[in-house]
């Protein structure tokens, strides 16, 4: 604790309510100078390491790497070259190609954030077993997407045991993870497989706000299951589903690098890429770091949008609590 | 009543379905880690005849994993350790503390929320480079409190809001320093709060495999994540071996599950709920 002062209980708070305060037989107020700036700049000292080290390790980095990305590789490493690396991702099909992946989780998003709604819905109107469900459900999202997707590597096998279900029913087999129309949905859907529980959890939290009551008039004048979620859950959970869509989405694009690098490794014929995952190629694998950072910058715009937007939501909940 | 009670059963069947297939693929792994590879071949899901721990033990031995064990365990505490001593003095400064530009500074803290990892990568490979941090688990254990500091921030500021001035002010006219209240009283009271954000800072780091593997490019630097991706070139025709290894990887984590559970899960809805 490098910020811990040697001697701090024999000397007296300098602050006014101290004096103030008139314990004088201890407090003896020697104002020292230097104790007193010690004080004034505590806050800061406080502050330091923290600033210190998301000032290098995050905005830093963050204007490097836009300055970095109107810079040539290879041969022409450091040298300006404009937009050229924009249009180069423009042009690129894989790039492109995850920039049409980011609109598919965007379609796929609202069911992301049904299913753990819906789910939490029912535990909260304690469904038998409720309590079970909770922490069952709950348990994947603890596990790493490396183990996630290996596992699900397993079971999604060609000559795997999912196929070999299917085929006892009579099914064809699938390359669950070899056909380029099938293996982003199926990444997908382990994504949300590991995840659903963190938002059902969140979701679980906005419920233990809603007033009961309403609940109950909803009963009394006979509404139905899906007329007392439309009326009564979603309207009094707005800020709550606000959240979970926005997490929901930044955990899209920002979490399923390890499901994709050892479920499909962006194949089969680049069909899941991500922008991370595009990213990591070409810094990687490819050696173009400079392509990689307008990759990353493109990433950082559709983020920001996504972010402005929860920042408002953080700002409001901040002022409330 | 008797019609609504019918209608959770109906609820609780679909639900149960889903349970099951959330356990099922880690259920059907460990079956898999028991059997012989003849056994696997001839049928994937039948139960394995025996409790056989001979491919975990040849998981273990034969690809490093103990190594990147240690490695994964060194790592994680470090960064929790400096996660939590800066995330707890920034916290106490933003949320008691009357200093200008404080709120600018919560303001930059809250906007680091907003830098993912892949959009800095790339500079922040060089950055590390430049310093001599690549390949040093320093630089990993730095990398990773960058990387988790504005949430731990934000939740220890959250928390520490909640403590009223009065206990301060009081510390303070008993003659204690601002340092002298951080450690004797900020720190004591904010433990509930620390061990919740510690919990999840640590499944964080340790699930990771990103940043691992852009910093730590040799393979004994390897974190346990890491080394799970490279089971699968390895054992790829040894299943139950791959199976193992992938269960060894997950034990750490499902344990401290199983028994702190209800911390975890209060950590997320506390990061939810005041964020």
């Amino acid at each position: 604790m490098p910020v811990d002062e040697a001697t701090p209980a024999v000397r007296p708070a300098p602050t006014g309510p101290a004096r103030r305060a008139g314990s004088g037989s201890r407090a003896t107020p020697r104002r020292g100078r230097g104790g007193r700036r010690s004080e004034r700049l505590a806050p800061y000292v406080l502050l330091a390491p923290a600033l210190l080290i998301l000032l290098l390790l995050r905005f830093w980095p963050l204007l490097l790497g836009v300055n970095f990305s109107f810079t040539g590789d290879g041969e022409r490493d450091g040298s300006a070259v404009g937009l050229a690396n924009y249009l180069e991702l423009a042009r690129d099909p894989l790039f492109l190609g995850a920039l049409r992946n980011v609109g598919l989780l965007v379609l796929l998003l609202p069911v992301a954030v049904a299913i753990p709604g819906l789910l939490a819905t029912f535990i909260y109107l304690r469904v038998p077993g409720h309590r079970l469900y909770r922490s069952v459900y709950f348990f994947p999202a603890v596990l790493s997407p490396v183990i996630v997707g290996a596992i699900f590597n397993l079971l999604l096998a060609f000559d795997g045991p999912l196929n070999a279900l299917l085929g006892g029913v009579g099914l064809g087999p699938v390359d669950w993870l070899g056909d380029p129309d099938v293996a982003m949905f199926v990444v997908v859907g382990v994504h949300v497989w590991a995840t659903f529980g963190m938002a059902l959890v969140v979701f679980l939290a906005g419920f233990a706000t809603l007033d009961a009551s309403l609940l109950d008039a909803a009963r009394v004048d006979g509404a139905s299951l899906p007329q007392t979620i439309r009326h009564v859950i979603v309207p009094s959970l707005s800020r709550t589903i606000q959240f979970v869509v926005v997490t929901t989405m930044i955990g899209m694009l920002t979490s399923m690098f390890g499901l994709l690098y050892v479920m499909t490794s962006g194949g089969p014929e680049g069909s899941t890429y991500l922008p991370e995952y595009y990213i990591w190629i070409q810094q990687g694998q490819l050696n173009r770091p400079a392509l990689a950072s307008a990759a990353s910058t493109v990433l950082f715009l559709i983020m920001l949008v996504v972010g402005l937007l929860q920042i408002s939501l953080l700002r409001r909940a901040v002022r409330e609590a | 009543m008797s019609h609504l009670r019918w209608g959770r059963w109906l609820l609780a069947l679909p639900m149960a379905v889903l349970a099951l297939a959330t356990v099922y693929p880690l259920a059907f792994t460990l079956n898999v880690a028991m059997k012989t590879r003849r056994e696997y071949v001839l049928d994937r899901f039948s139960l394995a005849d025996a409790l056989r721990f001979d491919n975990i033990g040849a998981a273990w031995n034969s690809v490093g994993m103990a190594r990147y064990l240690a490695n994964s365990v060194g790592v994680v505490t470090a960064s929790v350790l400096l996660l939590l001593l800066f995330g707890s003095m920034a916290g106490f400064a933003l949320s008691q503390l009357r200093f200008r530009g404080s709120s600018v500074l919560f303001l930059c803290c809250l906007a680091a929320l907003f830098v993912p990892f892949q959009v800095i990568m790339v500079p922040l490979a060089r950055v590390m480079a430049d310093a001599g941090l690549v390949d040093t688990y320093p630089g990993l254990v730095l990398a990773y409190v960058a990387q988790f500091l504005p949430f731990t921030i934000f939740l220890m500021t959250s928390y520490y809001r909640t403590i009223p001035t009065e206990i301060i002010d009081a510390a303070r006219i008993d003659g204690n320093s601002v340092y002298g209240v951080y450690r004797r009283i900020m720190l004591p009271l904010g433990t509930p709060a620390l061990l919740s954000v510690g919990i999840l800072d640590a499944l964080f780091c340790w699930n990771d495999v990103l940043i691992a593997l852009l910093l730590m490019p040799s393979a004994e630097h390897r974190t346990l994540m890491v080394g799970v991706t490279s089971l699968r070139g390895q054992y790829s025709d040894d299943i139950p071996t791959f199976a193992s290894g992938v269960l060894i990887a997950a034990v750490p984590v499902l344990v401290i599950y199983l028994f702190l559970q209800r911390q975890i899960a209060d950590g997320v809805a506390a990061g939810a709920t005041k964020g």
